[in-house]
């Protein structure tokens, strides 16, 4: 197998490069030669064992020293004993009390200090109970504190770097745990030895091989770029596999960018939006699309209703006058009517939009001719809510007005729409029911992936429709059923998800 | 749209051919019927009718009937079938209309059938036919019950009338002992589910013979003597009463095409009225009472973009059984006894269409031009989201309806304003959505495990009360927009909107609002020449804290329909 250096860290290469086969790798050596921080030295160690690029030989513990706060005061101000012989040879002698008054420092300590200077001889309690000097020379004792001392400002001691007299100091000046009011603070290591393996060394010659040095350039900074540093010098290439970071970005919902795509396909086939109330009233929800007002479609188990107020006060006329009229005996429609007493209070009843073939009724009177209109229509149904039938929905409605305009031309829309809007080749046609066409016509498509399935409905708006509203040419009515596309294309099969408050499944939704 | 079951072997007892379920698949269009299973152990076909307005179909016989006569071409003839000039013989067979249930339920007419034993099968059926009829196009009974006597139990003449509810008794099917009619509505399980029909009335309907044993409670409950029918019988009564003569016609007409297929012999009932109708005060029934329906030939060749032939038109309007002639380019179509739905000539054109075959019109695209166009709020909605999602909002979808918890409880407002579902299904879907903001607030409820920020938005419809409009109500197009997370502050809100408004070219200024969904102080009103455009505040949290959301949300509201008018000058 290929080995590829190139994803390696500058820690790495630059270790890979230094060491060789056979040598103790050591953190400790990797400090005081590559100048590694600790820190550095773990991470490298790290990610080359994991390659296996070098494998640990042995693993000991080692005690260390640091130089805490209370032992970096006695470097500046000297120890107890130190600051307890200056002070005396300055001001005579002085009962213990004063002197650690003087000097600041704990009775205790003064105390200990004292006594490791009465017994070097250095000097005595005197009459009075105050302290004398005898001699001004420093046993080597002491003075092994100081150098200590100094040594750990530089850094970790180890217990190995020290001589049996400044071991003993440091073994007497440290602790542990609770080290505040101690000079040094024990610190225990454990020291790992690796060693490269044959791969590490392969991976080391691959380094070499490809002149690799480890001192690539990593990021570019606005630093680098202004002082051109970069200028004949190679960039560290990155990992291109690395698992990116989450980014949360602004989106659109992709039910509605469906809805929308829906929409833009219909206004390039040469069709104009309409839009609508969600408040109707029976008039155009029904009476208008020739539903009678009996109609079990129109009972209260399968409309909304509105509570308040619960009437319109006006219907439109002259509209009002010939749809009653269409309905009792077909007006001049040349039907017969369905043959009752149009329910004049029942017309103007609120409800919440039932289909969406409403909107394309109230656009009759205003519609032009030629004309095409759709509408992308929320309506309202009393279901129970499951995952086929939600309160709310949508649906694709729309209209096509000609002097001409016939049978085979709605034949030759269904088609473009199977073909435009679904993506099907194959197309059906099967005749079908509706109480506002005649004839009327359903659309079934085979989808690539549904299958055969019903695309839409549709027909030639009765004359008892279109005349009432004062529309004297036939009218092409169509509605398609794009719901089971969008769930499809959206890789969900729950109605209710297509309205779904989660924003985290809204988030993650993506389409086909 | 109607389902019936068909039981296999009275399906092929009826049919001139056999179909495989695939044949059937294709052929059912012309009846616009689909096979919607067939059950090999229960030997059920399963059908689903979806002309609503043809109620001959509801039945195997109806089915049958269809499609044979699609594949020859040649009309049912039925013998029995009185009109305006025939009157059959009807022996002592009569039904008498007593002018007493006219204020509650004015019609009762019938037939009788004999000569085949009633199997288990055709007692099915009739069940089945009797079912469809009353309930899908006779409206739950409401304007057609039909019933089923021992007709060799009937003393002829049979008799209809209205009764007092309490003094009338008699043992209805179900049930052990007499009850009164009164009773019966109020404790029988077929009075509690159609009594109401009857039951503001002083008499109800009833209907016995001329012995007074009784035939039935219409349109409630048969008699547990005559009106029980069981397997075996040979000799029928049907009966049908409702409040419109042609309705009860034309399903006395279909269920005795029905009976005539199935094998039985129709006899004619003479039904005498109290009243005149179109028929007379004497109708003997079945009676043909359909009048022809014209159709000019040149509107319906345009209307099918074809230009057929008068014999081509003739064949077409057979196979559907419809007898034609045609005469100076007009046709005239006879429907058959079983149909009266032909109320236009378009009707007509429909008939032509399935019978001369719908896969022989070849689609062809309209040739007009026409200009598309989407609405300008649907235009502005676009750039407003561009804008909106540029600034790092996730766009949200939501129902338009909810409950009062929702809209009204948890937002702390009156909700005087909101519009109200007279009969909501559950009381989830109870209200009009008013505003955005609730449903955005809802998304926040259910979404705490969602890494924050959250960013959401929805550009969707609201309605509420609005005196001025006809309808007492007004329906917007409304942008909102919700932020919530750690930081979420007013300042953030400050910069949604003005950068939005920035883009979108509107002038504002920012007006105090006091309003409980907001903290006090930290919301307002935004106003442009004079005209509101929308309010925005960090959410109160009291508010929160009735939605359990323990994260502070700042959100904005504004009518992309205002913002269309202040664009108007740009």
């Amino acid at each position: 197998m290929e080995l590829d250096v190139r994803n390696l860290h500058p820690l790495e290469i630059r270790l890979l490069r230094y060491v060789s086969v056979g040598e103790e790798i050591t953190a400790e050596r990797l400090i005081k030669e590559l100048e590694y921080q600790i820190g550095h030295c773990n991470q490298a160690f790290s990610w080359l064992s994991g390659k296996g690029f070098i494998s640990e030989v042995s693993r000991s513990t080692s005690i260390w020293y640091e130089l805490t706060d209370y032992g970096r005061k006695e470097v500046d101000l000297g120890t107890p004993p130190v600051r307890i012989v200056a002070l005396l040879k300055k001001n005579g002698p002085l009962s213990l009390p004063e002197i650690a008054h003087k000097l600041g420092l704990e009775k205790s300590s003064i105390g200990s200090a004292f006594g490791q200077l009465s017994k070097a001889k250095v000097c005595r309690m005197g009459e009075g109970n105050v302290a004398q000097l005898m001699s001004e020379d420093l046993p080597d004792e002491l003075t092994i504190a100081a150098s200590v001392l100094r040594k750990g400002l530089e850094g970790l001691i180890a217990e190995t770097s020290l001589s049996a007299v400044e071991l003993a100091y440091i073994k007497k000046n440290s602790k542990k745990r609770g080290a505040a009011d101690s000079p040094f603070k024990i610190v225990e290591k454990e020291e790992v030895i690796y060693s490269l393996t044959e791969e590490g060394a392969r991976a080391k010659q691959a380094l070499l091989d490809a002149h690799i040095t480890g001192e690539e350039l990593g990021s570019v900074t606005s630093a680098l770029l202004s002082s051109g540093d970069w200028k004949g010098r190679s960039f560290r290439p990155y990992s291109l596999n690395t698992p990116s970071a989450r980014l949360i970005p602004g989106r659109r919902n992709p039910y509605s960018e469906y809805l929308q795509w829906v929409k833009d396909k219909l206004v390039s086939l040469g069709f104009e939006e309409f839009d609508g109330s969600l408040v109707e009233n029976e008039f155009w929800n029904g009476d208008a699309l020739f539903m009678p007002q009996f109609h079990s479609a129109r009972d209260i188990h399968d409309v909304y209703y509105v509570k308040h107020p619960s009437h319109a006060k006006v219907i439109e006329e002259p509209y009002l006058s010939q749809v009653a009229a269409t309905h009792q005996d077909g007006w001049t429609t040349g039907s017969r009517g369905w043959n009752y007493t149009f329910d004049h209070e029942f017309t103007r009843r609120q409800v919440m939009r039932s289909q969406g073939t409403v909107l394309s009724a109230r656009q009759l009177p205003k519609a032009k001719v030629p004309g095409k209109y759709f509408g992308i229509a929320r309506c309202f149904r009393y279901d129970q809510v499951d995952a086929t039938h939600g309160a709310d929905f949508y649906q694709t409605e729309g209209i096509v007005l000609g002097d001409d305009v016939n049978l085979k031309n709605l034949l030759g829309l269904l088609k473009l729409f199977a073909e435009e809007v679904a993506g099907a080749q194959e197309v059906r046609y099967v005749p079908g029911y509706f109480p506002f066409t005649e004839p009327s016509i359903e659309v079934h498509i085979k989808h690539p992936v549904l299958g055969w399935f019903e695309l839409g409905g549709s027909g030639i708006f009765r004359p008892e429709v279109t005349k009432a509203l004062g529309i004297d040419v036939p009218v092409l009515a169509w509605g398609l059923g794009i719901d089971r596309m969008a769930l499809m294309h959206l890789g969900i099969n729950d109605l209710r998800e297509l309205f779904t408050p989660d924003i985290e499944h809204v988030r993650l939704r993506r389409s086909k | 749209m109607p389902k019936i079951e068909v039981h296999e072997t009275l399906f092929e007892s009826l049919l001139t051919q056999h179909y495989t379920d695939d044949a059937l698949e294709g052929i059912f269009p012309v009846a616009k019927a689909e096979l919607d299973g067939h059950d090999t152990d229960e030997r059920l076909y399963k059908i689903e009718l979806n002309d609503t307005n043809r109620p001959d179909l509801w039945s195997a016989a109806g089915v049958a009937r269809a499609l044979n006569t699609y594949e020859s071409g040649a009309l049912c003839t039925y013998d029995f079938f009185s009109d305006e000039k025939v009157r059959r013989d009807s022996g002592d067979r009569r039904l008498i209309v007593d002018a007493s249930v006219e204020p509650v339920r004015p019609y009762s007419i019938g037939f009788a059938v004999n000569g085949k034993v009633v199997s288990e099968t055709i007692l099915e059926a009739l069940i089945q036919s009797q079912e469809k009829l009353c309930n899908n196009f006779g409206r739950k009974r409401k304007s057609i019950a039909m019933g089923v006597y021992r007709s060799d139990l009937i003393s002829y003449p049979v008799h209809y009338r209205g009764a007092d509810p309490q003094v009338t008794r008699f043992v209805p099917l179900g049930a052990e002992e007499e009850m009164s009619l009164a009773e019966i509505v109020e404790k029988h399980p077929k009075g509690q589910e159609y009594g109401h029909i009857v039951s503001s009335s002083p008499v109800f309907p009833f209907l016995h013979d001329d012995n007074g044993e009784v035939l039935s409670f219409p349109p409630v409950i048969n008699s547990a003597h005559i009106g029980a029918v069981e397997a075996g019988d040979e000799h029928l009564f049907l009966e049908f009463s409702g409040p419109g003569l042609d309705d009860l016609l034309l399903a006395a007409s279909i269920v005795a095409c029905d009976c005539a297929d199935m094998g039985f012999t129709v006899l004619p009932v003479t039904c005498s009225l109290p009243y005149d109708t179109p028929y007379g005060r004497e109708i003997t029934v079945p009676y043909y009472f359909q009048k022809p329906q014209t159709c000019e030939v040149a509107y319906l060749n345009k209307t099918l973009g074809e230009n057929l032939g008068d014999q081509e038109i003739i064949t077409a309007l057979g196979r559907m059984g419809i007898k034609a002639a045609i005469s100076d380019s007009v046709i005239t179509a006879v429907p058959p006894e079983y149909r009266n739905d032909f109320l236009h000539a378009a009707d007509i054109v429909e008939d032509v269409m399935i019978g001369h075959g719908l896969s022989r019109f070849a689609p062809i695209l309209p040739s007009d031009f026409t200009a598309g166009r989407l609405t300008e709020a649907e235009e502005l909605s676009r750039k407003v989201k561009d804008i909106i999602i540029g600034m790092g909002f996730q766009e949200m979808m939501y129902n338009y309806l909810g409950s009062r918890r929702e809209y009204i409880d948890n937002m702390h407002v009156s909700g005087d304003e909101y519009i109200q579902i007279a009969n909501p299904m559950s009381e989830n879907y109870e209200f009009v959505r008013p505003s955005i903001i609730p449903s955005l607030l809802e998304s926040e409820s259910v979404s705490a495990h969602a890494v924050y920020p959250h960013q959401i938005f929805e550009v969707g419809k609201v309605a509420y009360l609005e005196e001025s409009d006809n309808s007492g109500t007004v329906t917007k197009n409304h942008l909102g927009i919700l932020a919530s997370g750690p930081e979420a502050g007013f300042n953030d809100l400050n910069s949604y909107i003005s950068t939005l408004l920035y883009f979108l070219n509107v002038e504002y200024v920012m007006a105090e609002l006091d309003d409980p969904r907001f903290i006090p102080g930290r919301c307002g009103k935004l106003v442009s020449d004079g005209r509101e455009l929308g309010i925005f505040g960090e959410v109160h949290p009291q508010v929160l804290e009735s939605w359990n959301i323990t994260m502070p949300c700042i959100t904005c509201e504004l009518d992309i329909d205002q913002l269309l008018i202040c664009r108007e000058h740009l």
